[in-house]
């Protein structure tokens, strides 16, 4: 099976005053269709750096980065956008959510950038898995942590993306929200077969994907199925 | 989202349609005095009922700004003209103590033998040299009545009657009183002349070219149309420099406001771009909410000038303020025009914001 996602020697450099720091030295990597991947490290390990480049949010320094055969290292920024559009799901630590807009407005925003309209089904669907439906006349202002990070989840999937990129999803979290969170990944994952590579510190979250990788220094230096 | 955006921040709002409405006032209501004063001070000239006015050579269709007066002998010689009725010669005056006004000097029966004389609301007409008539709406601006003395050109006059505005000024003395005044010894600043019938104006405006070479001979139907902003000098100078205040204002407010809630909004922008929006996505959001706070803030300023026009009438209701549609739509579309000009440089730093440092942004 081809790899759905699959890095080369990713290097990130970031040039700070007169020193280059790099971020990621040469990680290689490879995600099937269907995975779910946890990444953990100490802080300053280069995991969020590196979802970053998969998802096209940062150029790489040297390396290459086949995202669904499509190279990231090759493309402009209006390129690396578009694939994003259509192919990335972002989750964030910190939810991320629009604060002006209401649950259902927050995840109609993603369709309607991704372009192809709104689709009634595929958004009751997702509200229902996601436990929305009744809350999504709320502001995120008016939800809990748990509830405003299953809206970001509902706003990463609702366009059916090849891959859904996770940055700490439980990281703002308490620990019922969090085990409630990374059930709804796990899923989505055997459910829906969806892809999701997800960061962590937190060793009992990084359990519930189907193999960890660990990172230090810039460098993947462990890659394990996960112990449950 | 523009509508909720605009929304989610009363007090930035608020300052942007304030800015934006004090624009359009400015714009409105200075071109609204302006050309207020211009066309009532037509209209005015026009009431006299003259049909055809004769002035000396090169003088300002603004007859408070002409000197050079003219013989008045000339008025015989205008009286011999086929088809001419009457003369009335009158000179004129400009006075500045306690506010701007024209003070016609006029021949009582001569000026009512063209103007048809006045409709006397009380008191008498001119009969003594220090007798002032004053129309209506300068007895009601400054509250004067009939018996009382009015001290303007540095003369105290007898208020002998209060008159119908419209015929030409609205202060009236006797023309041998000012040319005493003014040294101006047999002059005349202009003749309005009645002709014998409307349509024989042409004819009479003819004749006097040919008996007066060089002397600005104008038709009064004709006169509306030449009293512009573009006819007084340093007036279109003056209204240009207002609006380009006015539109300075509309784009410092719209640039601070906009560039505010970009840095305000970092980490949504930042997001927003982790969804796959493009550049322009996000300068249309922008633009989009810029072009909704100046319209809004538009329509507040059309409020506002009609506000303010009550309020400048009531305080001075000599005063003429025309609001146009022409000149809302203007100012409405300046407003716009320059909140987007604002709003560009802030979208397009919007629109190149690094998502990794947006969405780190706290």
């Amino acid at each position: 099976m081809e790899p759905i996602l699959k890095t080369e020697n990713l290097w990130k450099v970031y040039r700070t005053g007169k020193m280059d720091v790099p971020a990621l030295r040469g990680v290689s990597i490879s995600i099937l269709p269907g995975e779910f991947v946890s990444i953990m490290g100490p802080s300053g390990c280069g995991k969020s750096t590196l979802l970053h480049v998969i998802g096209g949010l940062a150029q790489a320094t040297s390396g290459r980065v086949l995202l669904d055969g499509n190279d990231l290292t090759t493309m402009n920024d209006a390129a690396r956008t578009l694939l994003r559009r259509h192919k990335v799901g972002f989750v964030f630590q910190r939810f991320n959510l629009l604060p002006t807009l209401d649950t259902y407005h927050n995840i109609v925003l993603a369709q309607h950038i991704h372009g192809n309209g709104f689709d009634p089904h595929r958004f009751e669907a997702v509200a229902n898995l996601l436990g929305l439906s009744e809350r999504l006349h709320h502001k995120p202002s008016e939800l809990s942590g748990g509830e405003q990070q299953r809206v970001a989840l509902a706003r990463a999937i609702i366009s059916e993306p090849k891959i859904v990129l996770a940055d700490e999803p439980t990281g703002n979290l308490d620990t019922k929200s969090s085990a409630t969170v990374l059930a709804l990944l796990r899923q989505l994952n055997k459910d829906l077969g969806q892809t999701i590579v997800m960061i962590t510190h937190n060793p009992d979250a990084a359990t519930y994907g189907d193999r960890v990788l660990h990172m230090r220094d810039g460098l993947v230096v462990d890659g394990s199925a996960a112990q449950s | 989202m523009i509508v909720q955006n605009v929304l989610h921040r009363p007090v930035r709002t608020a300052i942007t349609l304030i800015g934006v409405a004090v624009e359009v006032t400015l714009v409105i209501i200075v071109v609204g005095l302006t050309s207020g004063l211009l066309t009532e001070t037509a209209k005015r000239t026009e009431g006299v009922g003259a049909d055809v006015m004769v002035q000396p050579p090169s003088a300002s269709i603004f007859m408070a700004f002409s000197g050079a007066p003219m013989p008045i002998a000339i008025g015989a010689k205008l009286e011999e003209l086929e088809y001419v009725q009457s003369v009335a010669p009158v000179l004129v005056q400009f006075n500045s103590v306690n506010g701007l006004d024209i003070v016609y000097g006029i021949q009582p029966e001569s000026f009512r033998s063209v103007s048809g004389g006045f409709v006397v609301y009380s008191g008498t007409e001119l009969q003594d040299p220090n007798d002032i008539l004053i129309d209506d709406v300068y007895a009601r601006a400054k509250k004067v009545r009939v018996g009382q003395t009015l001290h303007i050109l540095e003369h105290d006059f007898h208020v002998a009657g209060i008159v119908e505005h419209g015929k030409g000024a609205r202060l009236f003395v006797l023309m041998s009183t000012l040319q005493e005044m003014s040294g101006a010894h047999d002059k005349a600043s202009v003749f309005f002349i009645k002709c014998d019938r409307s349509d024989h104006t042409a004819a009479v405006t003819d004749e006097i070219s040919g008996l007066l070479p060089r002397y600005e001979i104008r038709a009064l139907k004709d006169y509306i149309s030449l009293m512009t902003s573009s006819n007084l000098p340093g007036l279109g100078a003056f209204i240009n420099v207002m609006i380009s205040i006015a539109v300075a204002i509309g784009f410092l407010v719209t640039f601070l406001s906009m560039y505010t809630t970009i840095i305000e909004r970092t980490r949504e922008i930042g997001v927003l771009k982790s969804l796959g929006a493009s550049k322009s996505y996000i300068v249309q959001i922008i633009l989009s909410e810029t072009t909704l706070l100046c319209f809004t803030g538009a329509v507040g300023g059309v409020g506002l000038s009609y506000l303010m026009r009550t309020i400048v009438l009531r305080i001075f209701p000599s005063l003429t303020i025309l609001i146009t549609l022409k000149w809302i739509a203007l100012a409405g579309l300046i407003a716009v025009a320059g909140g987007l000009l604002g709003a560009t440089y802030p979208a397009w730093l919007a629109s190149r914001k690094d998502p990794v440092e947006a969405l780190s942004y706290d």
